[in-house]
């Protein structure tokens, strides 16, 4: 094995006396880089032109250039493939990809065994579906919500252990023994009402649906050259993509961080609303199941905005597993303008946004006749584009709307009159940018009575603007209390905001402030991107290393798997790998202090490797224990001690890395107070 | 004040509004006392507690918002199958958890979960999922091309017997060529059309072998071949074309039938309540095509024997007719496995029969004919074929029964008829 410090990346190693100080210079190496293999798991994205969340996925990749992507993408359409990838950068290591849109049947007929086999799984599967109440899994500590969770997590990990071990389930998840199971579930005397009334074609639809959501089972991914060589699966979304990581956890023990800006179960619900009753109660049961399996097993889980949070703790997501991220957005194209003095005409309101009805222009229409009656000067700008053949009816309709309400008003007998609500869209030559659009005018609008995450609210926010908004979806999520927020659908409530505001210039100049303050701290690009940086060595601190290395003797190799492990590619010999059951820091008894050279065995199975969060000889608090107590350490060769209290803080467990205990100097860790 | 003891009597209201009227005159009329908190406490007991806020308001809150918010949303309220359905239904609708502390809930889930609980729930079943047309161009497409190979079949074996030497070799050639790529293209679209890949290496053999085989088996086993086939049915390699003609028909009772099962099979399955249901109907079904494509190819067989004058064939053409049939069946639904493998030990049967006819002209190996011998001194030539495409014939139908009868054969057909009907060519 290679031991020469050049190879240690993490570890300042202190020059020796004999130099003269002015000489004496510390390896410059980056500190708390340790890199880190990253499985990215998406369905219908990223690397896919066009796809969902690809933007998102790619300000991820090339902000975290330390690291290295492996990108696992499930692909929805033909013509998705056909369009091809976004330019990649040279992070992502590999690509692979499997499509979901069409079935190859690889003509594995199952023998009497494996029928059985996939016969009990299915049929438990099926049970787990029908019974209960479907998509109520948030009642997970009630005893029979509990035992149908355990019997799907049975029925998918023994589908996947099937499928990995006969392959053919492609062919089995649509033969008549799955359907002849769904038909049992739905009559046994306990199911759902609307299981209840399945009809031939309703079951046929559900197994080949069911089977088209299991297709990641049948995948390859799971080997130690795929998805057990990386050392975390970031889920790009839930449901499909994340059930890849699933397996990569069953199989592989690696970790999983899922991410949700939108949360899959109930994009299921409002996409689905025309099937018949037995197909949406059994698939909303099934994608409500996968969803706790999916948030029982990830390490953590990163709801994009309070919503998608609320939506996931009712679908049973532990809060200690829940961080939230905020989008990133580009704050550079505002920059000028947020940084600009306001030029713009003091009376002048903007809305900014894609024209569609819920977005409510009509209720804007209505409270701008009422701010015109408080201030006749005030005019209103709509910028936007309309969205569909409904959006551009929209238009049409408000733009009729406004003509009645509002009459063109000229400045003197001989001028042009002109309406003093205009739409317009950005990219004329007089609002080339969004920014400029959201400059034009004092305060910017939103009325909305359907949002998720405002996105043209934080543009509004990074242009310094003074935002009067409904209260919808995340908006007083990320507005806080920098902006005005009034009820939806209240045209009087709005002009009242609006006309405060106009009248204030100096109100409006503090909020557009502390706008701009608040969206340069939460949803910028650099903040999505290290949120997700310090979550991925959160989680990494937290996961033991997943092998043994034995040497010839069938002895443990002490530091066989250091940090240099993560570097891709074999650089040391190879040496036999034994899998283990846990981590060995975890079932020790917590020691005081830790002697490396004492017990190199142990450290080297309790070598987390992923030395990398702080500097030389500070201190990360584990963050999953209670956090209450921190532990001061000073080491001889710069070792690094995790202090965490377990159990009411009272035991010290020191850990040291195995890059610590190369270091020959004798390693003395001195207890910190717990306090 | 009259109106007061009436009012005051504990009772579920009859109709909010009018209740709403008069409790609200009565408070505002009168000084709070003890009927006071009678009179909302049969009412809204959620609404009573409010007893900070003017009477106007809580009169008005009192009036069952929920219901109010049912009625509004009462579509997603009928078709939800679950509370979350409601939930993320009502948030589609700009219901938030603010909007929830107005009908006294802490989330929109809690407000979603009493909505379904409150649905009305009443016996009546869902309507009956109305059942999607094929659409009118390909429906006309597979009509023109079904009998295209019968009658460029038919043709070719027209331009053999008028033609002589080479020309009737060039005419030969095109028509098995024209014939081959119109029976393709019948089974590229229409009924007929499959997903999987089948053997038509094997197909073909075993209509060669109707075509040419009896014939090199009856002069083999006299001593021959002594030239190559001429075309005719007296040559001294007797070629056999009338079964073939008529096979080449067949497939337009071949595509009736298989479109009749598929539609029929289809209607069954939007009809029937079980899996074994859907069995039971369709068995007799199944049946039924099969006996319908035998008896249109018997039909065939005495036309074309009458017209060209032939002896008809009947059980090796029968039976290699049903066997084909069969195999298509079971490869367009699915199950092409078992198909090929049929096709493939018919094939080889009638081939070793041949072969061993052949070898049983080396010396010493006289004893290697001697079942083939036999069986054509019992049977005649056609004992070979026939005997090789009926157990083909017996096993595949066997199978079908049990294969074709079940819903997950027509799985793909129903999800393929959605996805044409919704997206028309």
């Amino acid at each position: 094995m290679d031991n020469r410090p050049s190879r240690h990346c993490l570890v300042r190693i202190r020059s020796s006396r004999c130099e003269p100080p002015g000489q004496r210079r510390l390896p410059k190496r980056r500190i708390g880089g340790a890199r880190v293999r990253i499985g990215l798991l998406t369905e219908g994205g990223y690397p896919y032109v066009g796809g969902e969340a690809v933007l998102w996925c790619d300000r991820l990749v090339r902000g975290l250039a330390q690291h290295e992507f492996d990108v696992y993408a499930l692909s929805h359409s033909e013509h998705q493939e056909a369009e091809g990838w976004v330019p990649l950068p040279p992070q992502v290591g590999r690509v692979r990809t499997a499509s979901l849109w069409d079935h190859e049947d690889d003509g594995v007929a199952y023998g009497r065994r494996a029928r059985r086999r996939f016969a009990e799984c299915y049929g438990e599967l099926a049970a787990a579906l029908c019974t209960g109440a479907p998509g109520d899994p948030a009642g997970a500590a009630e005893d029979g919500s509990t035992l149908q969770a355990d019997r799907f997590a049975y029925a998918l990990y023994g589908l996947a252990d099937l499928a990995r071990d006969e392959g053919g389930l492609t062919t089995a998840l649509r033969s008549e023994t799955a359907v002849r199971a769904l038909e049992r579930a739905c009559r046994t005397p306990g199911a759902h009402r609307a299981a209840r009334e399945a009809r031939v074609p309703d079951l046929l639809t559900v197994a080949a649906r069911l089977e088209h959501a299991l297709r990641p089972l049948s995948l390859d991914w799971y080997e130690d050259d795929g998805l057990g060589a990386v050392d975390l699966c970031h889920a790009a979304s839930g449901g499909p993509a994340a059930l890849p990581g699933l397996l990569a956890q069953h199989f592989c023990d690696v970790p999983l961080l899922v991410t949700e800006y939108g949360v899959r179960l109930r994009t299921h619900y409002l996409t689905e609303p025309d099937s018949p009753p037995a197909i949406r109660s059994l698939l909303a049961a099934f994608h409500g199941r996968l969803a706790a399996e999916t948030y029982r097993h990830a390490s953590v889980i990163t709801p994009g905005n309070a919503h998608a949070r609320r939506w996931q703790e009712r679908c049973g997501a532990e809060r200690a597993k829940l961080r939230t991220v905020h989008p990133g957005m580009d704050a550079a194209p505002f920059a000028e303008a947020g940084e600009a003095p306001e030029y713009a005409d003091p009376q002048t309101l903007v809305w900014v946004g894609r024209i569609e009805p819920a977005k409510d222009l009509v209720s804007l229409l209505h409270a701008f006749a009422e701010i015109r009656r408080a201030e006749p000067g005030a005019r209103l700008r709509i910028v936007g584009a309309p969205s569909g053949p409904e959006g551009a009816a929209y238009l049409a309709h408000c733009k009729g709307l406004a003509a009645q309400l509002f009459p063109d008003e000229a400045d003197g007998p001989h001028a042009v009159g002109r309406n003093p609500v205009s739409f317009e869209e950005i990219g004329g030559p007089e609002l080339p940018s969004r920014a400029d659009a959201y400059t034009a005018g004092a305060v910017v609008v939103l009325s909305s009575v359907v949002e998720g995450f405002p996105s043209g609210l934080v543009e509004a926010m990074f242009c310094g603007r003074a935002t009067v908004s409904t209260d919808v979806g995340a908006v007083v999520e990320a507005i806080g209390g920098t902006g005005l927020v009034v009820p939806p659908r209240n045209p009087r409530a709005l002009a009242e905001a609006c006309v405060a505001l106009l009248r204030d210039p100096e109100r409006r100049e503090r909020l557009g402030a502390a706008a701009r303050a608040r969206a340069l701290e939460l949803f910028t690009v650099e903040q999505n991107v290290t949120a997700f940086h310090g979550i991925y060595l959160e989680i990494l601190l937290r996961t033991p290393v997943r092998r043994v290395l034995l040497d010839d003797t069938g002895e443990p190799l002490p530091f066989a798997a250091p940090a240099e492990a993560h570097v891709p590619g074999r650089w040391s010999d190879p040496a036999r790998v034994a899998a283990r059951s846990g981590p060995g820091w975890a079932t020790d008894t917590p020691a005081r202090t830790t002697d490396a050279r004492a017990t190199p065995a142990r450290t080297a199975t309790a070598d987390t490797m992923r030395a990398g969060t702080g500097n030389a000889g500070t201190v990360s608090a584990d963050t999953a224990t209670a956090g209450a107590s921190t532990a001061g350490a000073s080491t001889a060769g710069g070792a690094k001690v995790r202090g965490g209290t377990e159990r009411g803080g009272t035991e010290l467990r020191a850990t040291e890395r195995a890059a610590t205990a190369r270091v020959t100097a004798p390693v003395s860790v001195t207890e910190g107070a717990a306090r | 004040m009259s109106g007061l003891g009436e009012l005051d009597r504990p009772e579920t209201p009859r109709s909010p509004g009018a209740w709403d009227e008069r409790s609200r005159k009565s408070l505002t009329d009168r000084a709070p006392g003890p009927g006071d908190a009678a009179a909302p406490s049969s009412g809204d007991g959620g609404a009573a507690r409010g007893g900070a806020q003017p009477p106007s308001t809580v009169r008005r809150a009192a009036a069952d918002p929920v219901k109010a918010l049912m009625h509004r949303h009462r579509d997603l309220c009928e078709r939800a199958v679950d509370p979350l359905e409601i939930a993320a239904g009502l948030e589609a609708h700009g219901v938030t958890d603010r909007t929830a502390a107005r009908f006294r809930h802490r989330d929109v889930f809690s407000l979603a979960e009493e909505m379904y609980a409150r649905i009305p729930r009443d016996g009546d079943a869902p309507p009956r999922p109305t059942e999607p047309s094929a659409p009118r161009a390909a429906r006309a497409a597979w009509i023109v091309l079904a009998p295209l190979p019968g009658v460029l079949c038919a043709a070719a074996v027209a331009g053999l017997r008028l033609t002589e030497g080479r020309p009737r070799l060039i005419a030969a050639a095109v028509g098995a060529l024209a014939v081959a790529l119109a029976l393709r293209a019948v089974l590229r679209r229409g009924p007929l059309r499959a997903a999987a890949r089948t053997s038509g290496t094997w197909t073909c053999w075993l209509v060669g072998y109707a075509l040419l085989g009896d014939g090199l088996l009856h002069t083999a086993l006299t001593g021959g071949p002594d030239a190559l086939p001429d075309g005719t049915a007296g040559g001294p390699w007797p070629v056999a074309a009338a079964p073939v003609v008529a096979l080449a028909l067949s497939c337009v009772p071949a595509a009736v039938g298989a479109h009749l099962f598929t539609t029929r099979a289809r209607r069954r399955l939007t009809s029937s309540r079980g899996l074994a249901d859907f069995s039971a109907s369709v068995r007799p079904l199944l049946l039924g095509v099969f006996a319908l494509y035998t008896g249109a190819l018997a039909v065939l067989l005495a036309l074309t024997g009458a017209v060209l004058g032939e002896p008809a064939a009947y059980p090796q053409a029968l039976t290699l007719g049903a066997l084909l049939l069969l195999a298509r069946l079971l490869t367009v639904h699915g199950h092409a496995h078992a198909a090929t493998l049929v096709l493939t030990a018919a094939a080889a049967a009638e081939a070793t029969a041949l072969a061993t006819v052949f070898a049983g002209r080396l010396p010493g190996c006289g004893f290697l004919a001697a079942p083939v011998e036999a069986l054509v001194a019992v049977c005649g030539p056609a004992g070979v074929p026939t005997a090789a495409c009926g157990v083909g014939a017996l096993t595949l139908l066997a199978h079908a029964t049990r294969r074709l009868t079940r819903a997950s054969a027509h799985a793909h057909a129903h999800g393929q008829a959605r996805v044409t009907a919704s997206r028309p060519r």
